[in-house]
């Protein structure tokens, strides 16, 4: 090795906590990067080979009643179609503590030769014996059991049962029960017939040779025209987004934001670098000045730094990759959990790896250029004389000497103020790197906060506390009037829905509903004239008036379907293979829900023909304090039961709540750990700085020492200067973060709800960030301020 | 240049930007050494001799004027062939050593061999060690700047600066940093290099110690005041400026 490398390497050595936030600096940003992408790039794969690997169907043909083996084989028979099975989805209720929740038992004709919504066996009795159940493994939490329990599990027109457990199965095209806070469990058909004698497996689930939406409803059209011939009523046919997993767009929302930090981050973390850099050459411009005495051009000084930089970005690029792939792998299991995936290969691919290595090697070697060059071409006397600093280039202005009077401040604070400002350029890139750390940090909690109040929305769009779905329309109104007369009961509306969609031009209404038969959903719903259970805020129109004839409210999640839909236009309504004309009075936000239509009772009586008939109630409780909810909630139910209604679900509305904050519950965790990885580049920048700043003045404060400063004192002087750095990021952060929250919250909003968050900046945001600046600030300074004293004051006089 | 003369300089003038305004460091000033001399520069602070040091040793550059070590038109030279003929004809001391804290005694002195490629590399080691000796400080050879006392610092500087047998050694301020006997020392040895053909040209504003050096140039305010020791071939004053010769 050339003797010139051998002292760069010694150099390295000589101040190992130097080299090590120099690594440190490097490492995060590829850390960063390597998590992201990874996870990415993991996920990816897996999600579609998770996913695809159950087969999942293209499409589910719904008719009016159980289908014969016949059928099967005749659609199989039906051109573009690969595989066919039919297949029933009940939406039964079980009893877990107490109380009725949701549970949805899908029946197999055959678990040994499953084609199309395919999944496997974890444990137990496989296939399930006549009269058990397999459950979805994700289930069990939410179901509060374990194989070898009895659930008591009741069909809206059906007895309770109580069905056992007989072992328990993995099914990754299904959202994860926790997120739908839904029992998933798995029977035979006479396992069905026990619940409910008169259902049949009434959905033909179909995989065509097609990949498009549209060939797909093409060969689907054809099948339910083959079905129909044999003398199906055929309901309507549910097409989910092709190859896509019911929680994809979640997954995106998730890895597009981090990935977006990511880089960011490497952004800050290449800031960081060049600010480190430039303190190395700084304290290396003396021997910069021997070197070129003794014989070394400006192009050899660049080469030795830039091998050091080298050196460091491959020790930074080295020290990241296991963690980054560590963590990517943590974070792959994480969604993995939360996408209810199976990773069968954690394999990170080749193009992460070189992202990563680019992104250490390339970034740190890029952005430390200017320093290096700048610093290698510096003049002996220059080098030798200024020790680097141009004293015309440095110092605070006339403004600054104002502002900082010692008379105002005190000659401690003083002082502090003005080593400040010394150096525009590195004050500036502290600021920068705290304040844009604040930003962040700020910006992830006032997120999670806009969030909580999205949230909330819930509970204000929905003055009710409970809706009770039938499964067939009945006579309400008087079960209506009994609940009203129990304790604990303000409110009580009769309602209606039902399934619609709008019609692609085919013969068969068309729905985008996922086989879960809640996502991709869309819903009719007959709003009570006058209605005061719900308050869905206006974005366009107005609402149903009482003489609404052929008026219909979209939510926001319907508009989404006919983009560019506006009050005034006429929509068509498919339901039941009938097409109907609606003029849009308005467009409501909604949160938490599917895609719906609101539609006077009286118009959905005509479309629905329920001849004056509801099947659903909403109520509003007294008292939402715990134990009286519960027990309001349990005597309904004991009412319901009492009167035979065909309930087909009660949904608590803070269970909904439950399950809306759980889809997005791991984006806001992972945005403050961003958040405080952010943070940690901050308070690494700012002890760069620092570090710069004293080693400049180590000769000042030997004088200051000489003429009666105490180590002490000088220990407070470069504490107050660190401190002084983070209180001026403070307010720079804090607003920063405001620009960045209302990006964020359009970004996520979008993504989950189809709207933007609500803007809201939170408190503890503006107290965390102080008390970690306030922190990091003293902690960042501690370190060069303690070196600084240790210097003796003889040594330090004669520093050059 | 004539014959014998080493270093050659004509009108030279050095003015430095500050933020007080212009300031100029020397004023016109000539002046011819020959080879082998022992010269001293000597001068109050701020007087400008260590101004006339770093232009004849290429570390700054004259406003005005020119430089000629040798057959090298210093003044007009880039700065990457001034860097490399720096390297291997001059010689430079600092009155702080300026040894590379982080080598050892040994690597600091080889540091001139390996930016100059000027010697084989098998030969290098036991050219830094040769000087090490002759500046009787070999056996510090394995140790870190830090562990040497100043003298030893000092005898360290010089060997790295004779590393590559230049032709000129320039020391600024050598001993002010040391004690007399070291610094005696110091200029015993000066003497030593002098008379086996290297020229030595020292700043220093200790004039008892003159009596090391064959000639003493006096510099004051940017101009040369007067010259001991030499003969004089031509001298001229004109408000100041200086133009003067040496033998």
């Amino acid at each position: 090795m050339f003797l010139r490398y051998k002292k760069i390497v010694n150099d390295l050595a000589t101040d190992p906590v130097k080299s090590l936030l120099l690594v440190l600096a490097v490492a995060i940003g590829v850390f960063g990067i390597g998590t992201t992408l990874g996870a990415y790039a993991v996920l990816n794969r897996e999600m579609a080979r998770n996913y695809m690997g159950t087969h999942p169907a293209q499409a589910t043909i719904m008719v009016d009643k159980g289908l014969d083996r016949a059928a099967v084989e005749r659609v199989k028979t039906v051109p573009g179609i690969v595989e066919a099975e039919r297949r029933a989805t009940a939406e039964a209720r079980m009893k877990i503590g107490g109380e009725w929740q949701r549970l949805l038992l899908f029946t197999v004709d055959d678990f040994s030769a499953m084609k199309v919504g395919a999944f496997t066996p974890l444990a137990g009795t496989w296939p399930p014996p006549d009269g058990t159940m397999l459950v979805e493994h994700g289930a069990l939490e939410v179901m509060r059991a374990q194989a070898g329990s009895t659930i008591s599990v009741k069909l809206p027109d059906g007895e309770p049962v109580g069905i056992p457990i007989s072992g328990t199965v993995h099914d990754p095209g299904l959202a994860p029960a926790r997120q739908e806070q839904t029992g998933y469990g798995y029977i035979t058909p006479a396992t069905l017939a026990l619940l409910d004698r008169a259902r049949g497996m009434d959905q033909m689930r179909i995989i065509t040779a097609h990949r498009t939406p549209d060939a797909i409803e093409k060969t689907a059209g054809e099948a339910a025209r083959a079905l129909e011939a044999m003398g199906y009523a055929v309901h309507e046919i549910q097409i989910p987004p092709p190859e896509r997993h019911p929680h994809s767009g979640q997954m995106n929302a998730i890895l597009t934001l981090l990935v977006s930090f990511s880089f960011l981050l490497l952004v800050l973390s290449a800031v960081l670098v060049a600010n480190a850099v430039s303190v190395v050459m700084v304290r290396q411009v003396r021997e910069i000045g021997v070197m070129k005495t003794v014989g070394a051009t400006s192009g050899m000084i660049a080469r030795i730094y830039l091998f050091m930089i080298g050196i460091i970005a491959v020790l930074g690029t080295a020290s990241a990759l296991p963690p980054g792939i560590h963590a990517a792998t943590a974070f792959v299991d994480r969604i993995a959990h939360l996408l209810n995936f199976t990773i069968t290969d954690y394999a990170i691919p080749g193009w992460v790896y070189a992202a990563q290595v680019l992104s250490g090697m390339a970034i740190p070697l890029g952005v430390a250029a200017a320093s290096v060059i700048r610093g290698s071409r510096i003049t002996i006397r220059e080098a030798i004389t200024d020790y680097g600093v141009r004293q015309e280039d440095c110092g605070p202005g006339r403004a600054e000497i104002f502002l900082t009077d010692a008379g105002r401040w005190g000659t401690t604070l003083t002082l502090s103020f003005r080593n400040l400002f010394r150096n525009h350029a590195r004050l500036l890139i502290a600021l920068t790197l705290l304040a844009s750390g604040g930003a962040m940090f700020a910006g992830a909690l006032n997120l999670s906060k806009a969030w909580d109040i999205e949230l909330d929305q819930l509970f204000e769009q929905r003055r009710y506390d409970l809706e009770v779905r039938f499964s067939h329309p009945i006579e309400a109104l008087p079960i209506a009037e009994i609940i009203r007369a129990l304790p604990g009961i303000q409110t009580v509306e009769v309602w209606s829905y039902a399934s619609t969609s709008f019609p692609s031009g085919g013969m068969f209404p068309i729905t985008r509903t996922y086989p879960d038969t809640g996502h991709g959903s869309f819903t009719a719903l007959a709003a009570p004239s006058g209605t005061k259970l719900i308050n869905l805020p206006l974005l366009q129109g107005k609402w149903l008036s009482p003489m609404s004839g052929d008026e219909v409210v979209l939510n926001h999640w319907a508009v989404a379907r006919i983009p560019g839909v506006k009050p005034g236009d006429t929509v068509t309504l498919a339901h039941e293979g009938n097409n109907s004309q609606w003029r849009v009075a308005g467009i409501v936000e909604n949160i938490g829900s599917a895609a719906e239509a609101y539609v006077s009772s009286a118009a959905f009586d005509r479309m629905s023909g329920a001849g004056g008939k509801a099947n659903m109630l909403r109520v509003a409780f007294t008292s939402r304090e715990p134990s009286i909810f519960s027990a309001t909630v349990r005597g309904i139910e004991d009412l319901l039961y009492r009167e035979h209604a065909p309930v087909k679900v009660i949904t608590p509305t803070n269970i909904l709540r439950n399950a809306v904050a759980e889809h997005m519950a791991i984006l806001v965790s992972l945005l403050l750990a961003m958040a405080m990885l952010m943070g940690v580049v901050g308070a690494i920048g700012l002890m760069s700085t620092l570090s710069m700043n004293i080693m400049e003045r180590t000769r000042e404060l030997g004088v200051m020492r000489a003429v009666g400063a105490t180590p002490g004192a000088i220990f407070r002087l470069l504490i107050a200067e660190g401190v002084t750095i983070g209180v001026v990021s403070i307010p720079i952060a804090l607003i920063l973060s405001l620009p960045l929250s209302i990006g964020m919250g359009r970004l996520i909003g979008n993504m989950a709800f189809r709207i933007p968050l609500p803007f809201a900046v939170s408190t503890a945001a503006i107290a965390g960030w102080i008390g970690i600046v306030l922190a990091g600030s003293v902690l960042a300074t501690v370190y060069p301020a303690w070196k600084a004293m240790r210097i003796p004051v003889r040594e330090a006089l004669a520093y050059e | 240049m004539g014959t014998g003369r080493f270093i050659e300089i004509q009108g030279l003038s050095k003015t430095f930007q500050t933020p007080s305004g212009p300031f100029t460091a020397l004023k016109d000033v000539s002046l011819s050494l020959r080879k082998g001399r022992r010269v001293a520069l000597v001068g109050k602070s701020g007087s400008g001799k260590s101004t006339l040091l770093n232009m004849i040793t290429g570390i700054d550059r004259p406003t005005t004027g020119l430089i000629v070590v040798g057959d090298t038109p210093v003044h007009a030279l880039s700065e990457g062939s001034l860097a490399q003929w720096r390297g291997k004809n001059v010689g430079v001391v600092f009155q702080f050593f300026q040894l590379l804290p982080t080598l050892t005694v040994l690597e600091n002195v080889l540091l001139p061999m390996d930016f100059t490629n000027s010697y084989p590399r098998k030969e290098r080691h036991a050219r830094a060690r040769a000087l090490l000796e002759e500046m009787g400080i070999a056996e510090q050879a394995g140790k870190l700047p830090a562990a040497l006392s100043g003298g030893q610092q000092q005898r360290a500087a010089i060997a790295r600066a004779l590393a590559n047998n230049p032709p000129l050694l320039v020391a600024d301020e050598p001993t002010g940093n040391l004690d007399s006997h070291t610094a005696e020392e110091i200029f015993e040895l000066f003497a030593r290099l002098s008379r086996q053909g290297t020229t030595v040209l020292v700043v220093t504003h200790e004039r008892e110690l003159s009596r090391y050096f064959e000639e003493t140039i006096s510099i004051a305010d940017g101009a040369i005041t007067s010259v001991s020791g030499a003969t004089r071939t031509a001298e001229s004053r004109q408000g100041g400026h200086s133009h003067v010769s040496s033998i």
